[in-house]
């Protein structure tokens, strides 16, 4: 594979916010199949970056290298490097301890853990600081305003997370995921399993939380990236095409592939 | 063929069609619930069997027949304390030295190995399974029992047990209770029920382990990432979220070893000594349940004929209690994750 050709030169959003998290040069390898190509792009600090693009164009993937979830299996390879304020997170030495308390990820289908509701949003903060009963009682409680869910919840805390509505239930999953105050916070794809009313009140909550977080979201829904988000990144198979603006790209979108799909003339 | 096809109206015949459905449909049913009938006429069957068998033994002894320790075909009388107490005792050693194994076993299988590795490995343990017991009964008494007695036991009795060679108390023996006693022991044989428990161990492993692979591998794999996300070690994601996820059906393999434990025969028999007497070391001698049928039943008449016949008995209610507290066990957990 010939990376030097392939590497696009960085595609960078005219950034007046200073960048989070820098990325540059990045290629990924699954098994010896190249599905990430040469990415570079800045991830300002404090907004919604959106990223869209066809089924299998490598968002996900491109997600998922942000808080290298991606090294829990064999075969996977990322080269390139990603800045997180300046500090390289692929570097071998990087703590995954450290990545994982700084950057915070929401998965697709709502995940919550075996056990009660309380539990769930304590159990990660238990994984990286020691604190007392009533602090965690404090920190609990801050995490599920902050998620919206506080009022619905608050008499049922002792109860099985498992009895919650699908809709509550990612609300629970992104209260455990900013409980631990991460910087960034990934969302993948988080309203596809959702109805409408529940995926509304999510992206309501994404505008509330990027007052104080950094939020990258992938979504397959366009209307979703141009209501939420403040930059979109446009991939298709595997290269980043074009990356601006939210407004930008909708409206005057800079190249003809970006333009084709959000037409829906692919895609 | 009926002849007048064609010839009958449509609603005609889908009559006939809902008659003969309803009636198959019966007749299914009732085969079904002979099959299930079957089954629980054969529990009965074989427990009201073994009762009245040991009706006599029962009759005879009453109550004591449980808490008597003699066992003496010269005087005919006759109690179930020993076997009871070793079928209980192996099976616990057993369960002891298995869960963990298999719990090891199951979590590298499923989390940790390479993924070339996990088959093979996983089909091992399966054969490992269908291996009949006499097979293990025939390893322990010829390979392990004297390997255990000539490296491990002496070893346990000098540095834990009451009674070593050179009369100088260990440390332990001296001053941890009850230690002492449970590897004091001045036989010079392998067989004893320390050594069964460990063969039953080997027996079980794949059983239990087997089960655990295969529900450790139903764990939804975001729910795993959800965790890793949180930054926990693969340790954390296996104590916390894999077993808790999958604890019923855990308990439950655990059960499924624990039940054919206490059930084993042929390789609880040839390790376990047969010696009628109880003692509180394992590294003696003792009997179990179906080791003293086992043995005993080819030249048992009158009284003694009966009295295996209420052992039988009582293996059957130690078998169904085991499974009843498996039962509670399993509604307290579920009562207290708040379903």
């Amino acid at each position: 594979m010939n990376d030097s050709a392939l590497a696009a030169p960085p595609v960078q959003a005219a950034a007046a916010t200073p960048p989070k998290l820098k990325v540059r040069d990045l290629n990924f390898y699954y098994d010896g199949f190249h599905a990430l190509k040469g990415i570079s792009m800045d991830v300002p600090e404090k907004q919604v970056t959106a990223i869209i693009g066809p089924s299998g164009c490598g968002k996900s993937t491109l997600l998922r290298i942000f808080n290298r979830i991606y090294a829990i299996y064999p075969k996977l390879e990322a080269r390139g490097s990603i800045e997180l304020d300046g500090e390289n997170i692929l570097a071998p030495g990087y703590s995954m301890n450290r990545l994982r308390s700084k950057v915070g990820m929401v998965f697709q289908k709502p995940v919550p853990f075996p056990m009660t509701i309380f539990e769930n949003v304590a159990y990660g903060i238990r994984h990286h600081e020691r604190l007392s009963r009533s602090e965690m009682e404090a920190r609990v409680e801050q995490a599920l305003r902050s998620a919206a869910l506080w009022d619905e919840v608050k008499d049922k805390l002792k109860q099985n997370a498992l009895g919650l509505s699908g809709g509550q239930q990612q609300r629970l999953c992104i209260a455990r995921a900013i409980a631990l105050r991460p910087e960034v916070l990934l969302l993948d794809e988080p309203t596809s399993a959702l109805d409408p009313i529940a995926t509304g009140r999510i992206e309501q909550l994404v505008e509330e939380l990027k007052h104080e977080y950094t939020i990258v979201i992938v979504t397959h829904n366009m209307q979703q990236a141009a209501r939420c988000s403040d930059r979109t990144a446009f991939m298709y198979l595997g290269e980043l095409i074009e990356f601006d603006r939210t407004e930008q790209i909708f409206t005057k979108p800079g190249k003809k592939q970006t333009e084709d799909y959000i037409t829906g003339r692919f895609g | 063929m009926q002849a007048n096809d064609g010839v009958t109206a449509p609603g005609m015949i889908q009559e006939q069609r809902a008659r003969r459905d309803a009636r198959d449909d019966r007749l299914f049913g009732w085969l079904l619930k002979l099959c299930a009938l079957l089954v629980l006429a054969a529990l009965l069957g074989a427990a009201g069997a073994t009762l009245w068998g040991g009706r006599e033994a029962f009759g005879h002894f009453g109550l004591g027949f449980l808490a008597s320790s003699a066992w003496d075909p010269g005087s005919d009388t006759y109690g179930a304390l020993v076997p009871v107490y070793g079928t209980l005792v192996t099976s616990a050693i057993a369960l002891l030295i298995a869960v963990p194994v298999s719990f090891g076993v199951a979590v590298y299988l499923s989390e940790v190995a390479p993924r070339w590795l996990r088959t093979p490995v996983a089909s091992a343990i399966e054969l490992l399974a269908g291996i009949p017991s006499i097979i293990y009964g025939m390893w322990g008494l010829f390979v392990f029992a004297p390997f255990f007695a000539d490296h491990i036991k002496p070893w346990l009795t000098n540095y834990l047990g009451d009674k070593p060679d050179d009369g100088k108390l260990s440390w332990v023996a001296a001053h941890v209770p009850f230690v002492g006693k449970l590897f004091g022991s001045d036989s010079p044989f392998g067989a004893s029920v320390l050594a069964a428990g460990i063969v039953l161990a080997v027996m079980i492993i794949p059983f239990i382990s087997s089960v655990m692979r295969e529900v450790f591998q139903t764990v939804p794999t975001r729910l795993k990432e959800s965790a890793y996300a949180l930054g926990s070690s693969t340790w954390e994601v296996v104590w916390d979220i894999v077993l808790p996820y999958t604890r019923s059906a855990v308990i439950g393999g655990i059960f499924l070893g624990l039940g054919r434990a206490l059930g084993e025969t042929m390789a609880v028999t040839f390790v376990l000594g047969n010696a009628m007497q109880l003692s509180p070391s394992l590294l003696d001698p003792g009997a179990s349940i179906a080791s003293t049928i086992a043995n005993q039943f080819s030249e048992a008449a009158g009284m003694q004929k009966s009295a295996l016949m209420a052992l039988a008995f009582l293996l059957f209610v130690v078998t169904f209690i085991v499974l009843l507290i498996a039962r509670l066990m399993l509604r307290r957990l579920a009562h207290k994750e708040g379903r």
